[in-house]
């Protein structure tokens, strides 16, 4: 039975959404890649919670993983309900393209390119103005070069893992 | 369960240990914001003055505060930089192309490194003093009134129970899987970025498939017991708001007062 169907009632639902949630968790401490342009692994959850949860409770997850990374892990930099917002605001654009749809490159390319302008750009830098009163360009420049690499490894990360999860198959 | 040490929490028993972690967790989040209020030398002060006593009441040593600050110092001073060279106005002392050392800069960069260090710091303060479990049972203390608003809080707080519960368990199995594919020769740190990438997919798939199967086992396991939902479930872990909430309050309406004194309108 394909992993999308085998999930029966809403309690199955919802804890298979803290295992993803949790995985998320875990995939964000590890990364790869040279000191230089270090790749970290969260997003693939964000885009396991869209894939298989839509824009409602993918978002939702989003917002979970943030809050219990920071009471585990204690969020570097401090608390902020902006960078909530930011954890929310990717699994919904990635749900937007790959919710119930086919794995196609095209959506792959243009929810990574979305995520990293609206998100990783614009969000994350204007939370990075407000709570520390960056000066808005200053933050960008630190921001850009990271995020001119970064999206096409992840768009290949992105391809070959729901590529592998689209066919996984559970016998019960 | 795990050997891994989750969270940063140090056991305790000082005035901020005594605090239920609903009244800790509400003074960060306010003392985040109050940060703002703080505009000049003086609000900036006081604002310092407060954290550090706030750590004093931890009890804790300075060096547990140093650890929460250490791998975060070279982005503060960093970012501290690209505020000094980046922002104009006031005298300015130095120019060339698009960079300037101006008062304004100057000024600018050191409240953006004292309020970064002390977010920081009042964070470290939260995660160190309470259990992981308390924040979250806080958490969804915090998010009870959004039940007005017909928001599913008794199911988000079933998921961040179950996350809870397994981040040392998948962890531990991530570490596993990893061993496992290492030792039939897969290599995770050669070769370039896309190579990398695409090992990713051994380790992401045995996990992906190994929660797959506890969520299903454990829905089971819970539906056989009777689990309805939230419904007329008791607490295991009951909070209760103690003395120490009142003092703490008082603690930051007497900082807030002191900010909106002082602070340059």
């Amino acid at each position: 039975m394909n992993a999308k169907k085998i999930l029966r009632t809403d309690l199955q639902q919802m804890i298979f959404l803290g295992m993803i949630v949790a995985m998320k968790i875990i995939l964000g401490q590890f990364s790869f890649g040279p000191t230089t342009v270090k790749v970290g692994l969260g997003f693939i959850g964000s885009v396991l919670l869209a894939y298989f949860f839509g824009p409602v409770w993918g978002t939702i997850g989003g917002g979970i993983s943030d809050l219990v990374s920071s009471a585990i892990f204690g969020n570097q930099g401090g608390f902020f309900i902006g960078f909530t917002l930011t954890a929310m605001v990717g699994p919904l654009i990635y749900a937007l393209f790959l919710y119930d749809h086919p794995v196609k490159v095209w959506r792959i390319v243009a929810s990574t390119i979305l995520v990293t302008i609206i998100v990783n750009i614009g969000m994350n830098t204007l939370w990075l103005h407000l709570m520390y009163g960056m000066n808005f360009n200053a933050a960008l420049v630190q921001r850009l070069p990271k995020e001119m690499i970064i999206p096409w490894v992840q768009m290949v990360v992105i391809y070959v893992v729901l590529q592998a999860v689209s066919r996984v198959k559970i016998k019960k | 369960m795990s050997k891994i040490i989750i969270g940063r929490y140090i056991p305790g028993d000082s005035l901020v240990y005594k605090m239920d972690p609903r009244g800790k967790l509400l003074i960060t989040i306010l003392f985040i914001l109050t940060i703002f209020l703080a505009n000049n030398p003086i609000t900036y002060a006081i604002i310092t003055l407060f954290c550090f006593l706030a750590i004093i009441a931890t009890g804790l040593k300075a060096r547990v505060f140093w650890n929460g600050v250490k791998p975060l110092i070279g982005l503060i001073f960093f970012t501290s930089l690209l505020q000094l060279f980046f922002m104009t106005g006031g005298k300015v002392f130095w120019h060339w192309w698009i960079f300037s050392i101006s008062s304004y800069g100057i000024v600018n960069a050191i409240y953006i490194f004292v309020r970064f260090t002390l977010i920081i710091l009042i964070s470290t303060v939260m995660t160190v003093t309470t259990m992981p479990l308390e924040i979250a049972d806080a958490m969804e203390w915090l998010l009870k009134p959004l039940k007005v608003v017909k928001v599913p809080v008794d199911k988000i707080a079933l998921v961040i129970s179950i996350a809870l519960r397994f981040v040392p368990t998948l962890f531990d199995e991530t570490l596993k899987i990893m061993n496992a594919q290492r030792s039939r020769g897969a290599d995770f740190n050669d070769g370039g970025l896309i190579k990398r990438a695409k090992a990713i997919a051994p380790i992401l798939i045995p996990l992906f498939i190994h929660s797959l199967e506890t969520a299903i086992d454990l829905s089971t396991a819970m539906e056989s017991r009777g689990y309805r939902g939230s419904e007329g479930r008791t607490k295991y872990r009951v909070l209760n708001w103690s003395k120490y909430d009142l003092i703490s309050l008082a603690y930051f309406v007497l900082l807030v007062g002191l900010l909106l004194i002082f602070r340059t309108h």
